[in-house]
């Protein structure tokens, strides 16, 4: 029964790998250890992996415990999003973008809502703007917290505490954003010109009490592993990606932010309300692992002072136009539109071209992990593998972007 | 090496011809055995996976069924949750960790894209249904399914589990008189 | 040592007028939209001069943000998202890619981000780009048969075996 794996056929990315050591063995580079041949082993970090965080693959080529090379392989969630829009209406088609970056779901519905809003001319009203500000940055939290903890589960497999009270104080947010929307992930909430539900009695209230514990929560998180020696070795001068890579790439986020880069679509093409409101935006020095995870907790500090400012700010009114006949069928002129936002990841935007019909005529994401994927055949190879893990967990992929 | 004189001959429980308080024993024991101490393969494709996640942590905790130990390699698992949809592309890898597994093993197939495609179901690479390559024994609907629900699907499965005989009835066995 | 976007103070009509007078020949239709995006078309053989005078430009577009594959029924069309530090502005270039022979030059050697781009614009619509280190399938399985996105794309069997 379990010969048929052995006579396996390699495919297309295994034969590059193949082709590729053969290259090198040709041109005689030798081993990284004086006096030994060249032995390399082509291994599947295969798409069912504890720490790839979802279904990616990456065919990588050791030499001992050196990273010589790796093809990243995608397109195991591919679940042809932009086909279906094309099949779908405008509105029918925002529980799908949900699904795309599916830790960080409000923004990715923003990013949607934004496009179509602005090719269709239709501008939502203030208290829904207010709305839709504090439930992205609500959003923001507990994907960074998703981030951070199993990005610390990856460095010893589930053996620190860090991801347990990450995942524990997610779930406060989410009974908030529960309450408001009504579902736990999947929200379905933002609509063209506002959001769907105003928000519930002494919801503010209890957003308030979270935003004061919240600090705490986060001095928690760092207080378990800033400390840690073994953290540090293992995070510090790890992964460097430099300015240049970030302008050639297209890297944005914190992963941008990380290598020193002031660069914040928030702040740099702002939308909604985000010019009223007074935040810093966080960037680290030296573009390594420890600095990514640090700009995502300091991030995180930031989007509570941002939903604290927005609570305050909270005007009353409507939260969708035209309260009693909302858009549903909304047919934007031709023509075709880009918005890109700031999603925890990254820029994350959505090109809309539309030719007047109630369908779009072609949907393409611009999606921020993609982008940011393409890094790893340039910044895992020299690398032992328990840091290549290290790496790829702080560089925070979620594949529902990636393959869309 | 043992020569075959030597080697000491254990009865089997399905040497048995037909239960009995023997075989019925055996199975109450190992399936209250069996079904309290399930060991997961984390097949986490999608979005589903962040809610399997969610139920192994703190706030939802699946230890208190027995499950906690999720393990990554399918030569240590019983239970196979499908989280997530199946495309064309991941399709043979499924049937291949599948088949990796060894017996007894479950599958469970959580939340709509894994029972039936989901939203995306006519997407030209989504495969309809876990089932279409794999046998299924627990089918979880939502998307996603709550924790709550992946709990109940997941005591479903324990029912299912606790129906293993060793020596099931067989009809055919009974005396003539007792034959209808 | 911080880099910033947007070094550069330029309102969006002297940005037109700069690049109309230094790539007027290149940037065909050259217009602004929205607050800070300006848009043109260009032509398919002069894609890849054009890529590198903009790339090393004073006010340079050093970052591919995306390359979008349109299919207009009788043509196809590549769209390239660019991205200007020093300015904080976009640069979208529309580029008619004739069905029937769908091949642009590669952009990889100005951007290396273009790479998964054009891999996953070849995937999807089936264009072809000249010199690219390494085209193939990125989304599907490599023996799918077809290019999805194609408005006249049908399901086949041999794609979806377990329908």
């Amino acid at each position: 029964m379990f010969d048929q794996f052995a006579t396996a056929e390699p495919d297309e990315a295994m034969k590059l790998a193949i082709r590729r050591v053969e290259e090198t063995t040709a041109a005689g580079k030798g081993s990284y250890l004086e006096g030994l041949e060249l032995n390399e082993v082509i291994v599947n970090m295969g798409p069912q992996h504890p720490s790839t965080h979802g279904v990616l693959r990456l065919v990588v080529t050791l030499d001992g415990e050196l990273v010589r090379d790796v093809i990243p392989v995608i397109g195991y969630l591919h679940r042809c999003k932009e086909k279906l829009a094309e099949k779908r209406t405008y509105f029918q088609y925002i529980p799908i973008v949900d699904r795309t970056e599916y830790v960080a779901s409000m923004n990715c519905e923003w990013a949607y809502v934004l496009a179509v809003e602005k090719l269709a001319g239709i501008v939502p009203t203030r208290r829904a703007e207010f709305i839709r500000v504090i439930t992205g940055e609500l959003m923001r939290i507990a994907s960074h917290q998703v981030a951070v903890g199993t990005f610390v589960a990856d460095l010893s497999p589930l053996g620190t505490a860090m991801v347990f009270y990450c995942f524990n104080d997610r779930e406060r947010i989410l009974d908030l954003l529960e309450e408001v929307s009504g579902a736990r992930m999947m929200f379905n909430y933002f609509r063209f010109g506002g959001v769907r539900y105003d928000l519930p009695d002494g919801w503010v209230e209890k957003c308030r009490t979270l935003m004061k514990d919240m600090p705490k929560l986060i001095d928690q998180y760092e207080s378990l592993v800033n400390d840690n020696a073994i953290f540090l070795q293992r995070t510090m001068g790890k992964g460097v990606i430099t300015q240049q890579d970030v302008a050639d790439y297209g890297i944005t986020g914190p992963n941008a932010r990380a290598s020193g880069i002031d660069l914040d679509l928030r702040r740099s093409r702002p939308y909604s309300v985000y010019p009223e409101l007074d935040f810093k935006v966080c960037t680290g020095e030296h573009g390594d692992v420890l600095d990514r995870y640090q700009v995502r907790i300091d991030e995180m500090r930031e989007s509570v002072k941002i939903v604290e400012q927005c609570l305050d700010m909270l005007p009353r009114g409507p939260v969708q136009i035209g309260s009693l006949r909302p858009p549903y069928v909304i047919q934007p002129p031709p023509g075709s539109c880009y918005v890109g936002q700031e999603n925890p990841r990254g820029e994350y935007g959505v090109y809309v071209v539309s030719d007047g019909s109630r369908y779009p005529y072609r949907l393409k994401y611009r999606d921020p992990c993609f982008c940011n994927l393409q890094i790893f055949g340039k910044l895992l190879p020299g690398n032992k593998i328990a840091d290549a893990v290290a790496i790829s967990g702080s560089i925070d992929l979620v594949l529902g972007g990636i393959d869309r | 090496m043992v020569p075959d004189r030597l080697k000491v001959q254990y009865p089997k429980l399905s040497d048995f011809s037909q239960p009995n308080v023997i075989t019925t024993t055996a199975d109450l024991v190992f399936a209250w055995a069996r079904s309290r101490s399930v060991f997961p393969f984390t097949y986490g494709l999608a979005c589903c996976a962040i809610e399997m996640l969610s139920s192994g942590f703190a706030r939802f905790d699946v230890a208190r069924y027995g499950m906690e130990v999720f393990r990554p390699t399918p030569r240590q698992c019983d239970l196979m949750i499908v989280a997530g949809t199946l495309n064309e592309k991941m399709a043979p890898i499924l049937k291949r960790l599948y088949d990796q597994m060894s017996e007894p093993k479950w599958v469970v197939s959580m939340g709509a894209c894994a029972t039936s495609g989901g939203p995306f179901y006519d997407g030209y690479n989504v495969v309809n249904g876990v089932d279409k390559v794999v046998p299924v024994d627990v089918y979880i609907p939502g998307c996603p399914p709550r924790p709550e629900a992946l709990f109940q699907g997941l005591l479903e499965l324990q029912k299912v589990i606790r129906q293993y005989k060793f020596v099931p009835e067989l009809p055919e066995l009974a005396k003539p008189a007792e034959r209808s | 040592m911080a880099r910033e976007v947007g070094r550069v103070e330029i309102t969006m009509e002297a940005l037109f007028a700069r690049l109309a007078a230094d790539f007027g020949d290149g940037l065909g239709d050259l217009r602004v939209q929205e607050p800070d995006t300006l848009v043109a078309a260009v032509e398919r053989g002069a894609l890849h001069a054009l890529a590198e005078r903009l790339k090393a430009h004073e006010l340079g577009y050093e970052t591919l943000n995306f390359i979008a594959a349109v299919d207009h029924v009788r043509h196809l069309e590549a769209v390239y998202h660019l991205y200007s530090w020093h300015t904080n502005t976009w640069l979208e270039l529309h580029v008619e890619v004739p069905r029937g022979k769908a091949e642009i030059d590669t952009v990889t050697d100005v951007w290396p981000a273009a790479d998964w781009h054009e891999r996953e614009a070849w995937d999807m619509m089936g264009i072809r780009f000249k010199g690219h280190p390494d085209l193939r399938r990125i989304l599907l399985k490599d023996d799918f048969i077809g290019h999805p996105l194609r408005k006249d794309y049908v399901d086949r069997a041999e794609n979806h075996p377990h329908v």
